[in-house]
């Protein structure tokens, strides 16, 4: 009979232990060893109030999860946005059955943000791997696989949400191979085209003589959220980028970052190398504004050029 | 008529729908000046027409009128056009939109009000156009003026109207003009302020229309050219010229008849700061000769007239940009602080006969630092758009007729 322990930090989870947790797999959920955040501090409320047990995980010892883990007759681990590296002691303990979710297509985008470079990279679709946890982070072999569609609008928050909606159907399919003898797990390649490695906060900032339009656009919504926006620069001041559209634009001989038009309906328009980008959401001390009203407040002028880097 | 300008002159409130929220904040002194006045219309008029006559009238005379006078009477005709513009009941789309076309910068309506406060332009401008309409007259029993790019106020040539028919110097079958805008709002305003000032009967058209497209039907007498900013950059004023110099009379002038387009290097501290500490405005009668002598005159870039238009070729890029060939220069050996010192474009501006507009006097002829150019210094990251050179060579100016219009150096 497989009993589950979920180790997780955030309400994504939700959906994956709502799951097992009407079929009765769940034994517990191990919680992140961090200072609580109101993400954390939700998922504990509804813990709580569902009558889930939990157990906190310790990041100096193994012993006593282990020991907790073994008076539940835990069996089976389950990983989602726990940010914790495993030591070996708790790996054997499952015994290959300690599994996360990592959501991207797993060798690509292995890292601690695969969300964010999928949606930065301008991916139409992603997956989402269950592997065995191994000594190597996001290297383990592979049980399965399950497609998720990216929308071009889809912004950081939005994606995350769609991966946790359909956490169940992988949980679902894990549990009914594992039923069923057949999980077959396959190695991973050892090389990827890409990664998703923590971000410079010098990658935040928007680089118009390098960038595309589409480029602009991605690195807008992959940072719509409430950390990790994507930054331009007028003259000294910083501005937040939350939303930005690919505009045609024949015009030779401009130079990128050059305000192109600003005009009510058709907004703030910046050059790009290739065409380019309406600025349709800025974030700024005073508040969120259009392209236009930012324009008009901030005294953005048709001929100037913004920083460009 | 007077009925319906009532009607929209008793909604012209602090508060009031009917004008713009931006144009209202930006003109509110002179709309509640205009609401705490209680004017009838023809007062109101009578004041516009007033401050445009008293404006040109100070720059046309001969003796020196002091500073403070000028921007008084400058600070009027604004006053008093801006009001003109407000009932015109612009919206916000057409007040605030800019953009760069084809050819270059298209400021907004809103932005371009403000060139009718710009005296010395004005000056400059409106002496030399007053003795070329003179001496055309002289031979020809009428002209038409053609003002392309010619903004919401028209400001080169309606004060001048407005001076003509009050002194009864010229008749409206004496001089025609054509005003071509391609802003919406611009039109719209050119409508309202030439029905306030009652010019309608010398102007022959207001245009609504790329001043780079525009096909006058008729032959054109006097081309006055404005469409200009700093360092001769931006707006597509040798597009315009190019386009429209074709359409001038065998015996048409330009005005202004000659820009010459030159470049320097100086030290910009001296150039931009220290030499306009202790004066009260910055003016070509104020410079210093200390800074003066500091500079390094590279000469001539471009030199635009009616002659240089017409032969004008232009040479396309592969990306098809269009280019026009300028002047070649060779960089200075002997100043030992080259590397300290920054390159810049000033224009110099002879409208006719012996009138002009000289460095300082005015937003277009301010010299114009550009600081993508580098002379026995390299940048600490090298852009694309950077130019890197040694005093000693020889450097090829090209003219880019693209959005932005401006000067491309290249090393020969």
């Amino acid at each position: 009979m497989q009993r589950f322990a979920l180790f997780t930090g955030s309400c994504q989870s939700i959906p994956a232990i709502q799951y097992l947790h009407h079929y009765s797999k769940l034994a517990c959920v191990v919680l992140v060893d961090a200072e609580p955040t109101p993400d954390l501090a939700q998922l504990q409320y509804w813990l709580q109030q569902s009558g889930i047990p939990t157990i906190s995980y310790n990041k100096r010892d193994d012993g006593a999860l282990i020991a907790k883990l073994d008076e539940l007759a835990v069996n089976r681990g389950l990983v989602y946005m726990f940010r914790h590296k495993f030591r070996s002691k708790l790996i054997q303990y499952f015994n290959g059955y300690l599994m996360n979710i990592h959501p991207s297509p797993l060798p690509e985008y292995r890292g601690p943000y695969p969300l964010y470079w999928q949606l930065r990279n301008g991916e139409e679709a992603t997956k989402i791997t269950l592997h065995q946890v191994s000594e190597s982070i996001d290297c383990g072999d592979i049980a399965t696989q399950i497609d998720v569609p990216i929308h071009p609008f889809d912004t950081m928050n939005c994606l995350q949400q769609k991966v946790s909606q359909a956490l169940p159907q992988l949980v679902d399919t894990l549990c009914r191979l594992d039923e069923q003898q057949i999980l077959n797990w396959r190695k991973q390649a050892d090389q990827a085209e890409k990664t998703a490695p923590a971000v410079e906060p010098q990658q935040f900032i928007v680089n118009w003589y390098k960038q595309s339009a589409k480029q602009v656009v991605d690195m807008a919504r992959a940072g719509n959220v409430d950390s990790g926006c994507a930054i331009f620069a007028v003259g000294q001041d910083q501005f937040q980028l939350l939303q930005a559209s690919k505009v045609d634009c024949q015009l030779n001989g401009i130079q990128s970052g050059t305000v192109l038009e600003l005009d009510r309906h058709r907004g703030l328009i910046i050059k790009t190398i290739d065409g380019a980008v309406r600025l349709d959401v800025i974030g700024t001390q005073q508040g969120l504004f259009d392209g236009y009203r930012f324009a008009t407040l901030f005294g953005l002028e048709a001929g100037m050029t913004l920083s460009g880097r | 008529m007077e009925k319906k300008q009532e009607i929209n002159e008793s909604k012209l409130g602090y508060a009031d729908p009917q004008v713009d929220d931006l144009l209202k904040h930006s003109i509110r002194t002179q709309l509640e000046s205009l609401l705490k006045s209680k004017l009838t219309t023809s007062q109101r008029l009578q004041l516009l027409q007033k401050s445009f006559v008293e404006a040109i009238t100070l720059v046309l005379n001969d003796t020196k009128v002091e500073h403070q006078q000028l921007t008084k009477a400058f600070e009027a005709m604004y006053d008093q056009a801006v009001q003109s513009m407000a009932l015109a009941e612009l919206s916000q789309e057409v007040l605030t939109r800019q953009y760069i076309s084809a050819t270059g910068l298209i400021m907004s309506v809103q932005n371009c009000k403000h060139t009718i406060k710009d005296v010395y332009r004005i000056q400059g401008y409106a002496r030399g156009i007053d003795q070329a309409i003179a001496g055309k007259l002289q031979n020809s029993p009428s002209i038409t003026i053609l003002y392309p790019a010619c903004g919401p106020f028209a400001p080169l040539l309606l004060p001048l109207l407005s001076y003509y028919k009050d002194s009864k110097s010229y008749t409206p079958d004496q001089i025609q003009v054509i005003l071509v805008d391609v802003q919406p709002g611009a039109v719209l305003s050119l409508q309202q302020l030439v029905k306030d000032l009652q010019l309608e009967d010398y102007i022959s058209q207001i245009a609504e229309a790329d001043a780079t497209e525009f096909v006058p039907d008729t032959g054109i007498d006097l081309l006055v050219l404005e469409a200009m900013q700093h360092g001769f950059t931006k707006e597509g004023q040798l597009s315009i010229a190019k386009h429209l110099v074709k359409f001038l009379n065998i015996d048409g002038w330009m005005i202004p008849q000659n820009v010459s387009i030159r470049g320097m290097m100086v030290i910009g501290e001296t150039e931009f700061n220290q030499q306009w500490k202790q004066v009260d405005y910055s003016h070509s009668m104020n410079m210093s000769s200390e800074a003066q002598q500091d500079r390094i005159e590279l000469g001539e870039l471009l030199k635009i007239n009616k002659s240089t238009l017409l032969e004008m070729q232009e040479l396309e890029l592969q990306d098809g940009i269009k280019v026009i060939p300028a002047n070649q220069i060779v960089l200075p050996t002997d100043v030992a602080d080259m590397s300290k010192r920054i390159f810049a474009v000033y224009a110099h501006i002879e409208t006719f006969a012996q009138e002009g507009v000289g460095q300082y006097d005015s937003g277009i002829t301010h010299p114009r630092p550009d600081t993508s150019v580098y002379i026995d210094l390299k940048p600490k990251d090298i852009e694309h758009t950077h130019f890197v050179a040694n005093s000693g060579d020889t450097v090829q100016f090209y003219y880019q007729l693209s959005g932005l219009p401006g000067f491309v150096p290249v090393k020969v």
